[in-house]
């Protein structure tokens, strides 16, 4: 199952996001007693203090809970994946502009690169929790570069939500869940 | 009238063709106010709003306009209003408008979607 959970900036979705992924354990353990570890694919680049300070906080939530971290900043169809019992990727905001730069802004090159990336993870494990960025309504006053970029990680998150089986956007620690085909089969759409 | 909401780049445009098929659009960006009183859905609506304050014209109307002549609209916007107050005032005044046409909108349509990650989810109706 993949779950694609998406929020505004300090909305609590990473802590909502563990907390999926740790449920999911409970189910594991409670069905076959068999014990693998959760694994973190992270994407942020440690560039600079407040990058650290931010890796530190995250580091320190998942603290006793079991996770094995990866670090993967482009190209996540190249990363082997161990046994695993879910994997929880955050954050596809820091990989789209991995991919973005990378590729010096080669738009359909980094969209391919983070969709095709993410498929190939989910391929690899029964419970793939991923975190994403609203950043979407503010007014469009951006530069043109940045511009680009929001229109890469808006088709990004489009595409992902697509190929999810449930999409929930936290607000301030509520989840609220737009999609969710294991239990109606659809959307809010009529 | 349809209104379907969100934020940029997230299909709604796509979303709203899957919801009204049959319905013809004209954009925001490029139209004039009479193809908006006749047209079956408009999208880039905020554009249009934008575009009307920065050659002076007025919209105060706008949305009463709207209801009483094209009742059967699909209007598409982006929601602008949710990062930090501008420091243009007139993306200030632009920002604010566009709201509150959304929000007199969201008053005369039957149906009020919003669309995130290109999944939409009924507001009102």
């Amino acid at each position: 199952m993949v779950h694609l959970i998406t929020g505004g900036s300090g909305s609590g979705k990473s802590a909502y996001a563990e907390e999926e992924i740790v449920r999911c354990r409970k189910h594991i353990l409670e069905d076959s007693g068999i014990f693998s570890p959760f694994l973190y694919v992270a994407t942020m680049i440690p560039r600079g203090r407040e990058a650290e300070k931010k890796i530190r906080r995250h580091r320190e939530q998942r603290m006793d809970e079991g996770f094995l971290t990866l670090e993967k900043y482009t190209q996540l169809s190249g990363l082997e994946i161990p046994s695993n019992a879910g994997i929880l990727l955050e954050c596809v905001s820091n990989l789209a502009a991995n991919e973005f730069y990378e590729r010096n802004r080669d738009f359909e090159g980094a969209f391919e690169a983070v969709v095709s990336g993410i498929q190939s993870i989910s391929g690899k494990t029964e419970h793939l929790v991923i975190v994403t960025n609203e950043v979407f309504s503010d007014i469009n006053g951006y530069s043109q570069e940045t511009q680009e970029y929001r229109r890469l990680l808006g088709k990004i998150n489009c595409a992902l939500a697509r190929m999810a089986d449930k999409v929930t956007e936290v607000v301030y620690g509520i989840p609220v869940v737009y999609k969710d085909e294991r239990k109606d089969g659809g959307t809010f759409m009529e | 009238m349809i209104l379907v909401v969100g934020g940029a780049y997230q299909g709604k445009l796509v979303f709203a063709k899957e919801l009204c098929p049959k319905t013809e659009w004209i954009d925001g960006r490029e139209c004039k106010e009479e193809e908006i009183l006749s047209c079956g859905g408009i999208h880039h609506f905020h554009a249009y709003v934008e575009r009307q304050l920065k050659a002076g014209q007025p919209v105060k109307q706008l949305a009463g306009n709207i209801a009483d002549e094209n009742p059967e609209i699909v209007i598409v916007s982006d929601e602008i209003g949710y990062g930090i107050i501008p420091v243009d005032a007139f993306d200030r005044e632009y920002r604010e408008t566009a709201g509150r046409l959304c929000t007199e909108l969201a008053v005369y349509a039957d149906k009020v979607y919003r669309v995130v990650c290109g999944i939409g989810v009924l507001l009102k109706g």
